[in-house]
């Protein structure tokens, strides 16, 4: 009687399986390879990263031209900006005598200084841009009516906060641009009716951009202002979920 | 009591259809890597052949002309050429974005939602307001700018000689009309107003007299100015039958501000230059304010 017997795994089954199936990678991913709708589905809620998106979504959605990332970029370059800001805090030392040097040895002795600062700058101007073009884009398409009237008051929010990002980082290289940009920024805030000096005093540590000044700009450029955008971020991503996702023709 | 509870109605999130969903993974996730890729590459390429700029080290003493903020801010630092420093600083701003967070309560009508342009004639309306934010702010800028009445008397040997030099532009309403003297300094409080002293930089606030013709070039002709032509803009609008509803009225609002505010940004980034004087990008050059070298 002949028996059908199945043909012999292969090389590269063999490795797939090893690499796949083995406990330890089973203890990290317990999903299998998504090649089934459920595993896609299962890859997705169960990932702390790609859990922030629904399992499925509105086919009109995955358009790029509904969106065009906007969104997803802005948070994107924020990304982009904490790694090449940490990675340029290596380096700098914000203080009046080491920041101006700093920047200088950031630009030519540093490996790969010279691209991670222009990255940060690049990356800063393309995230105020984007974030621009996001409320464009959600303006445009009506995505701020209701249910969604709170979220875009947030947005507004982390609009602001950009820009304020921007801002207190353009301080930093302490060169002649830097210095003259923050007088005149500072000096816009400071004609404030009422409240104006003394934001300004509170903002630069004094009555003109000094030593304190540096070292304020600073604090609020990598951890204080951050901090609350993450914190906005995560309402925003949150409410974009609990709202029903992305709008759509009623 | 449960029968006190009343039905609000408070928009609720959408009833899925299902038949119409797809995947995120791949449909979105995949979407979403490749745009995070094309940006990764596009900005290190950006990096390896442009530099991130890097003047002399800051000097208190040395004072680059022109003097600007960053270019996001340069908007606001124009406005500042044509009014009161506040109101083009602080208030507009502050103001502009309470309007702007409020736009959701303000259009509760869910028409045209999800849909790029969705609503009737939400294209034309976006277009023209536009247009009219793009050119009305590049004339406004021109006549403040005294180049109109220049260009006028250069080309077409229009002058309205002293007689109408006040109207050249705002500021010449306040230096060049025969003010009387009490009506620069019209004591509007009987007694000196503190508002906040040791600032250092001017000592006491106070407010106790009005500058007359100052209020009015700083803070009065400004403010009906950037209030009163957007609405005249959308009351024309209606007028026509164009503006209907109330996304109809913020569609004309939002694009004239994003016409008027790109205008704003580009003319404080390109065309100021040394005084903040109004020139072509290609004549524009920065003194570093270095004795000897201007």
């Amino acid at each position: 009687m002949a028996v059908e017997t199945p043909a012999k795994p292969s090389l590269a089954d063999k490795i797939y399986d090893k690499m796949f199936h083995n406990y330890v990678w089973k203890s990290i991913f317990r999903t299998g390879y998504p090649n089934t709708p459920r595993n896609q589905m299962l890859v997705v809620a169960t990932n702390v990263f790609l859990h922030l998106h629904p399992t499925r979504i509105h086919r009109t959605h995955v358009k790029i031209t509904h969106t065009y990332c906007l969104g997803g970029l802005s948070f994107f370059m924020f990304l982009g900006l904490t790694v090449t800001g940490i990675l340029l805090m290596f380096y700098y030392v914000p203080s009046v005598e080491r920041a101006y040097l700093d920047m200088q040895n950031i630009t030519t002795t540093v490996q790969f200084g010279q691209l991670m600062r222009n990255m940060h700058r690049w990356m800063a101007h393309a995230m105020v841009i984007l974030v621009f073009l996001h409320m464009m884009r959600v303006f445009y398409t009506g995505a701020y009516k209701a249910p969604r009237e709170f979220n875009w008051v947030v947005g507004v929010i982390l609009l602001v906060l950009t820009f304020l990002l921007s801002f207190t980082g353009y301080l930093l290289p302490w060169d002649q641009l830097a210095f003259w940009a923050i007088t005149v920024g500072t000096n816009i805030a400071g004609s404030a009716p009422v409240l104006g000096p003394k934001t300004r005093f509170w903002l630069l540590g004094g009555f003109e951009v000094g030593p304190d000044s540096l070292i304020r700009f600073y604090t609020l450029h990598v951890i204080g202002l951050p901090l609350l955008a993450a914190i906005f971020m995560a309402v925003h991503f949150w409410r974009i979920r609990r709202d029903g996702g992305l709008a759509r023709p009623l | 009591m449960a029968t006190a509870v009343v039905a609000r109605p408070v928009a609720r999130p959408q009833a899925r259809a299902r038949d119409e969903e797809v995947l995120v993974w791949p449909d979105l996730v995949f979407v979403e890597f490749i745009s995070a890729l094309l940006f990764t590459v596009t900005l290190f390429f950006l990096s390896a052949v442009m530099n991130a700029p890097l003047l002399d080290q800051a000097n208190a003493d040395v004072t680059p002309n022109p003097s600007k903020a960053p270019w996001y801010l340069l908007n606001l630092q124009e406005l500042l050429l044509h009014m009161n420093a506040a109101m083009a600083g602080i208030i507009i701003p502050t103001v502009w974005l309470i309007i702007l967070g409020a736009f959701p309560y303000f259009d509760r009508d869910n028409d045209g939602q999800g849909v790029w342009f969705g609503t009737e004639g939400a294209v034309k309306l976006t277009i023209v307001s536009a247009i009219i934010g793009f050119v009305g702010t590049w004339l406004l800028i021109f006549w403040d700018s005294g180049k109109i009445a220049a260009w006028l008397n250069d080309y077409f040997a229009v002058s309205g000689g002293d007689t109408f030099r006040f109207l050249e532009n705002v500021r010449a309403l306040q230096q060049q009309l025969p003010w009387p003297d009490w009506s620069r300094e019209i004591t509007y409080l009987p007694f000196n107003l503190r508002i906040l002293d040791g600032t250092g930089t001017s000592g006491p606030t106070a407010f106790q007299n009005l500058d007359f013709p100052g209020w009015l070039v700083e803070q009065a002709i400004p403010i009906a100015v950037i209030v009163g032509l957007p609405c005249l803009m959308i009351y024309a609008m209606w007028r026509l039958g164009w503006i209907v509803t109330r996304r109809d009225a913020l569609l004309a609002l939002f694009s004239g501000f994003v016409a008027s505010y790109g205008v704003l940004t580009l003319v404080g980034t390109a065309f100021r230059g040394q005084g903040q004087d109004l020139v072509f990008p290609w004549d524009l050059k920065v003194s570093e304010g270095i004795p000897g070298q201007e």
